[in-house]
């Protein structure tokens, strides 16, 4: 298996490492070996082409050390970079772009296109241009996969389409941000909306620019997502009602408490609502977690209510994610 | 339809099987009992029950009732509610928040509904928490639709309570 990784921050990394880790279980699982054989970031790209081989400490230390990868990419654009070397699979983790889905959308429809199996945690073209990527892949007999998409370590996807395959399920209700669920959980203590986004800010969880977290931005791509995977409707990040947390007040907190409740930004799923919106909750609801971890609650015909939680983020836990999607698609590809 | 009933029975033994008997007798089902001994006037204590019966079947259990010395004190249907809850922030004044019931009541039933508003303004008027209760789920769904409208055109954020 040739695998080609675009976007090598954070989660790129975080794969990269992984499949160095769980070597010894990859070469156990399958006879093929997992070969990276390109990798692309904003600046530089690395491709075994022959006179140059990708190597997992060199490759990282590397990066870690001047920032860059081997050969920088000079105007190439990360499909020309693609178009030099064979692979079959990519991993698309380049920054989100819910705009116009940005080189991560040209990714992915380019490996598609291709033939190319595709995983991505990119949550700009899936929220974005879903079921043209999705009608893409069964046109061109690939595999399109993206559970690091929605949740990080959190099961999500592949919970719902695989695990509880054969239910309905009627609905998801689930805290999609970390950062927004520790800056209301800070607010539950009395602190102002301004301190405890501070506060996330040190403690490295908002960016500095925290708009596309506590305007719902985020959060609205991951419901666009599941909306789509989940639910079979064929719906855009522009079809979700969204309202941020960033007018919900230490009074409103206040006055919630009084009634035994809390504030959490809550996503919403089911047949006739696509909604992400700070709301009330019961002290004990299972949705009523404290922190930064991701929590969602699926109501099923059958089941009944299923609650999972995880860290919603962090490279460890998001290359899990996309391990098991490699899991799967090897599994098939090997079959 | 569920029924709440306070009945007084004999305070002798056997009087309180007695007296439950006829809710099974009428295809009736026992969600409740509350078996008052403490409370006896005239030799008869006083039983709360709740039970849930096709309503065309209450009068053959109050004769029955009646026919066993069973005395019916109280008896009332319960109807069950459905209860949500809003904040409101931004200018909601106190004038906003009951013209806002006003036309919430015209399209919904409420079984009650209780506002508090903070007792401090920021200049930007106060926060508002509406508790309310309402007959029907639907009723619920439509006062969920009027809130989210309404504030949106006064340019107030509602945070609504999380229904399953």
């Amino acid at each position: 298996m040739r695998v080609f990784i675009s976007g090598f921050g954070n989660i790129g990394r975080g794969f990269f490492e992984t499949l160095i880790i769980k070597d010894a279980y990859l070469k156990s699982r399958y006879d093929e070996l997992i070969t990276v054989v390109g990798i692309v970031d904003s600046k530089s790209y690395e491709i075994n082409d022959g006179t140059y081989k990708i190597c997992g400490f060199c490759t990282l230390g590397g990066k870690n050390n001047t920032g860059k990868l081997h050969t920088d990419r000079n105007g190439l654009s990360c499909t020309e970079i693609m178009d030099m070397v064979d692979f079959d699979l990519l991993i698309e983790a380049s920054p989100t772009n819910i705009t116009d889905g940005g080189e991560g959308l040209k990714n992915i429809r380019h490996a598609l296109r291709k033939g190319k199996d595709v995983i991505t945690v990119n949550k700009g073209p899936l929220a974005l241009a879903y079921s043209e990527l999705d009608e893409l892949a069964k046109e061109n007999g690939c595999y399109l996969r993206f559970e690091g998409s929605v949740g990080g370590g959190m099961p999500m996807i592949n919970l719902c389409n695989e695990a509880l395959v054969g239910q309905r399920i009627n609905s998801i209700q689930g805290i999609f941000n970390g950062t927004c669920n520790l800056i209301l959980s800070r607010m539950d203590s009395g602190i102002p909306f301004e301190q405890a986004l501070r506060e996330a800010q040190q403690l490295g969880y908002a960016e500095t620019d925290p708009t596309y977290d506590i305007k719902g931005i985020d959060s609205a791509c991951k419901v666009a997502i599941l909306a789509n995977s989940i639910f079979k409707r064929k719906v855009s990040f522009s079809d979700v009602s969204v309202t941020g947390i960033d007018t919900v007040t230490a009074e409103a907190v206040e006055m919630a408490a009084e009634k035994g409740m809390v504030i959490r930004h809550i996503g919403e799923i089911s047949k006739d609502r696509l909604e992400v919106a700070p709301r009330l909750i019961p002290k004990n609801h299972p949705l009523s977690v404290p922190g930064s971890l991701n929590k969602a609650q699926i109501l099923t015909d059958m089941a009944g209510p299923i609650t999972v939680s995880g860290r919603g983020a962090g490279k460890g836990e998001t290359a899990s994610a996309i391990l098991s999607d490699l899991i799967w698609i090897m599994d098939r590809r090997n079959a | 339809m569920l029924v709440n009933a306070d009945i007084y029975v004999k305070d002798i033994p056997g009087s309180l099987v007695r007296s439950l008997e006829p809710v099974s007798a009428v295809d009736g089902n026992i969600v409740g009992v509350v078996h008052n001994r403490e409370q006896v006037i005239d030799g008869m204590i006083s039983v709360n029950l709740t039970f849930n019966v096709e309503s065309d079947k209450l009068e053959t259990l109050k004769s029955i009732w009646k026919s066993r010395d069973v005395v019916i004190a109280k008896m009332g249907s319960v109807t069950g509610t459905v209860p949500m809850d809003y904040i409101l922030i931004g200018n909601a004044d106190c004038a906003f928040t009951e013209n806002l019931m006003k036309k919430a009541a015209e399209t919904v039933a409420f079984s009650s509904y209780e506002i508090n508003t903070s007792s401090q303004t920021d200049g930007e008027g106060r926060t508002v928490r509406i508790s309310a209760k309402l007959e029907t789920k639907e009723d619920a769904k439509k006062l969920d639709a009027f809130m989210v409208d309404s504030c949106e055109k006064n340019k107030l954020t509602c945070i609504r309570g999380l229904t399953a």
